[in-house]
C-alpha cells in the first residue's frame, strides 16, 4: 500500500489548538493530542462531549475552524485522497446499505481501495467479525450489535495502517466485544494505531492512553494506570473491633504516612484500601463544575469540588 | 484513469444491486408512470370532443411524467445516501464526486431507459400513435435523454437537501413550472418575456420543442435540431453543477 508523503511524521496523529465551531457552538475548544504509532488510544466521555465530531476532523469529513491537523503525517482536508487509503474509518452509525448483505457491503468499500485479493480479504474480515454463517442476508434484518460487526468489517477491509473507531463495541455482545479488543491489540503489536471513542469505562483499560473529553475539551489524557490514580480512595485501619477511617486522594503516597502516625501500633489487625473505580473517576471529572474546566494541560489538574 | 473507472463502475453495480433487491421501489419507479398515463387515458377519453385531439397533447405530457418521477426518485435516494451517512462513509474511502456521480448516472440510466420505453410504448397502445417507427424512435431518443436530465438535475438537488422532506420544496419551485413555462400546454410565444426565459432555463423547453417538431404533420427532426443538440449539452451542464456542488464535508 502507497504510504507517499507519511514516512518522515513519528506520530500517527498530532493535533494543535483545534476548534470546531458549528455557527456559535463550539464543538471542540483548542484541543492539543499526539498519538503514537502503533498506540491504542481511547476517547471516553457521554454523548455530546466531542468524540465523534474530533474523529471527523481527522478523517477529514469536518474542516477544523483553527488548529493544525496531521494523520499519519498529512494533512487530512489538503491530502485527503492520499490519508484515505491508509485509514480505516468506523462511524457511529453503521452507515451501511442495509437492503444489500454484509458480503455486498464490504465488497463495495473495498473496491474503494482496487484491492488485489478482495475476495479473500472479504472472507477474512467477514470471518473475524463472526458473521460468514449471515453473510448473504441482508442487513436491514440484523441487530444493532450484527450491523456494528459488519460495519467494523468494512473499515478493516483493506488493512489500514490508522484505525479511526467510533464506539466500535456499542450494542456488541461482551464476549465479542473481547475478542475486538483482542484482535485491536493484535493489530497494535503489528503497527497498526487505533483511535477507538467508547463510553464503556472498562474498554478503556484496553487502551494505551485515554482522554477524558467533556464539552469540546480534554478533561485529563493519561494511561489507565495513572487515571486511576487521580480517583479518592479510603483507608480503614482495624485495631481489634475498633476501626480509622482516612479518606486520601492517592493511596499508595499516602498510605505510609497514614501507617506512621500509628507507630506500627502492634494492635493493628488489618489494614483495607477502598479504591475509586475508574468510572467513578472519570464520571467525578465529567461532571465537574463549568467553572473549573480550563482547557488542554491545564485541564489535567481538574480539582473536584 | 482506470482507477477512477473501476470506482465510478463499482458506485453503478452497488446502486443496481440496491434496486435489484428494493423491488418496491423499482415496481414503484416502472408502474407510477405508466398508471399515470393511463389515468390519463381515462380523463381524455371522458372528455373526448372533435376539437381536441388527445395526442397533441399526450407526448409532452408523457415526456412530463418521466421527467418528474424520475427526477423524484433519484434525488431521494441521492438524499437517502447523505442521511444513513453512507455518502460520508463512501468519501472517507476515497470515493470521489465524479465516481459516486457517474456511478448513479450509470445505474439509474438503466432505470429511465426501461421506464421511458414502457412510458412510450403505453402511449402508442392507449392513445394509437399514428407515427412511424423513426419518429416513435426519434420521440424516445428525447424522452430518454429527458430522463438522463432528469437524473443529473436531481443529483442537482439533492445536494442541496440534507433529508428526504426537504427535497419536496423543490418540487414546486423546479418541476411544477416547467409545465407551464416549456410550452406542453400553452404556446411559450403567449407567455410574457420574463415567463419565456424562464422557461429557457428548463430541459423540458427544448424536449417539448423536438417533440412538437416530430409530432406535426410532416415534422422531423431537421426542423428542431438545435433543441436537440442542446439537451445533451443541457444534461451535461447540469452534470458539471452537480459535481461542484455535492459537498464532501459539512
Amino acid at each position: 500500500m502507497a504510504m507517499t508523503g507519511s514516512k518522515e511524521s513519528a506520530s500517527a496523529i498530532s493535533v494543535s489548538g483545534l476548534r470546531k465551531l458549528y455557527g456559535r457552538f463550539e464543538a471542540l475548544k483548542d484541543v492539543s493530542l499526539t498519538v503514537e504509532r502503533g498506540e491504542i488510544f481511547g476517547l471516553l466521555g457521554a454523548n455530546g462531549a466531542g468524540k465523534s465530531t474530533l474523529i471527523k476532523v481527522l478523517v477529514g469529513s469536518l474542516k477544523p475552524s483553527a488548529g493544525s491537523v496531521q494523520v499519519l503525517g498529512l494533512d487530512p482536508i489538503k491530502q485527503a485522497q492520499l490519508l484515505r487509503r491508509q485509514i480505516g474509518y468506523m462511524p457511529q452509525v453503521p452507515a451501511l446499505y442495509e437492503d444489500l448483505s454484509p458480503r455486498d457491503n464490504v465488497r463495495f468499500f473495498g473496491k474503494a481501495h482496487g484491492l488485489a485479493n478482495l475476495e479473500r480479504r472479504i472472507d477474512e474480515v467477514l470471518e473475524f467479525v463472526n458473521l460468514r454463517s449471515r453473510e448473504r442476508d441482508p442487513v436491514y434484518s440484523f441487530s444493532g450489535g450484527m450491523k456494528q460487526r459488519v460495519s467494523l468489517a468494512c473499515a478493516l477491509i483493506h488493512a489500514p495502517r490508522l484505525l479511526l473507531l467510533d464506539e466500535p463495541s456499542a450494542g456488541v455482545d461482551p464476549k465479542l466485544r473481547e475478542a475486538f479488543w483482542q484482535h485491536f491489540r493484535e493489530l497494535a503489536a503489528n503497527g497498526v494505531t487505533l483511535l477507538v471513542s467508547t463510553h464503556q469505562m472498562d474498554e478503556a483499560f484496553h487502551c494505551d492512553r485515554v482522554a477524558i473529553m467533556r464539552d469540546g475539551l480534554f478533561l485529563a489524557c493519561d494511561t489507565p494506570k495513572n487515571l486511576m490514580r487521580r480517583g479518592r480512595a479510603q483507608i480503614s485501619i482495624w485495631r481489634g473491633a475498633e476501626v480509622d477511617r482516612h479518606a486520601v486522594t492517592n493511596y499508595a503516597e499516602q498510605l505510609p504516612g497514614i501507617l506512621r502516625r500509628y507507630n506500627l501500633d502492634p494492635s493493628i489487625t488489618r489494614v483495607e484500601i477502598e479504591e475509586d473505580t475508574l468510572e467513578a473517576i472519570v464520571l467525578d471529572m465529567i461532571n465537574v463544575r463549568e467553572a473549573q474546566i480550563t482547557p488542554a494541560k491545564e485541564a489535567v489538574d481538574v480539582v473536584h469540588a | 484513469m482506470s482507477y477512477t473507472l473501476s470506482r465510478t463502475g463499482a458506485v453503478g453495480e452497488r446502486a443496481l444491486r440496491q434496486l435489484r433487491h428494493d423491488r418496491r421501489f423499482l415496481g414503484l419507479s416502472l408502474v407510477a408512470p405508466l398508471l399515470i398515463i393511463y389515468l390519463l387515458y381515462v380523463f381524455f377519453e371522458s372528455t373526448s370532443s372533435p376539437f381536441f385531439r388527445p395526442t397533441e397533447f399526450i407526448v409532452p405530457v408523457g415526456a412530463f411524467i418521466v421527467h418528474f418521477i424520475t427526477f423524484l426518485l433519484c434525488a431521494i435516494v441521492l438524499v437517502r445516501e447523505r442521511t444513513a451517512r453512507t455518502l460520508e462513509r463512501m468519501f472517507v474511502n476515497g470515493y470521489r464526486q465524479r465516481e459516486i456521480i457517474g456511478g448513479y448516472l450509470l445505474a439509474y440510466t438503466g432505470l429511465a431507459t426501461l421506464q421511458s420505453l414502457a412510458v412510450l410504448t403505453e402511449m402508442h397502445l392507449l392513445f394509437a400513435l399514428d407515427y412511424s417507427l423513426d419518429r416513435l424512435l426519434s420521440i424516445y431518443l428525447v424522452m430518454w435523454l429527458l430522463a438522463v436530465i432528469s437524473l443529473a438535475l436531481g443529483i442537482l438537488i439533492s445536494n442541496f437537501a440534507r433529508n428526504e422532506g426537504q427535497i419536496f420544496p423543490f418540487i414546486p419551485l423546479v418541476i411544477l413550472p416547467s409545465i407551464f413555462l416549456s410550452g406542453v400546454i400553452v404556446s411559450v410565444e403567449k407567455l410574457p418575456e420574463w415567463a419565456q426565459w424562464l422557461g429557457r432555463l428548463t430541459p423540458l423547453y427544448y424536449a417539448n420543442e423536438v417533440i412538437q417538431a416530430l409530432i406535426e404533420p410532416g415534422g422531423s427532426l431537421d426542423d428542431a435540431w438545435i433543441s436537440l443538440a442542446l439537451l445533451p449539452i443541457y444534461g451535461v451542464a447540469i452534470l458539471l453543477l452537480a459535481m461542484l456542488t455535492l459537498r464532501e464535508r459539512e
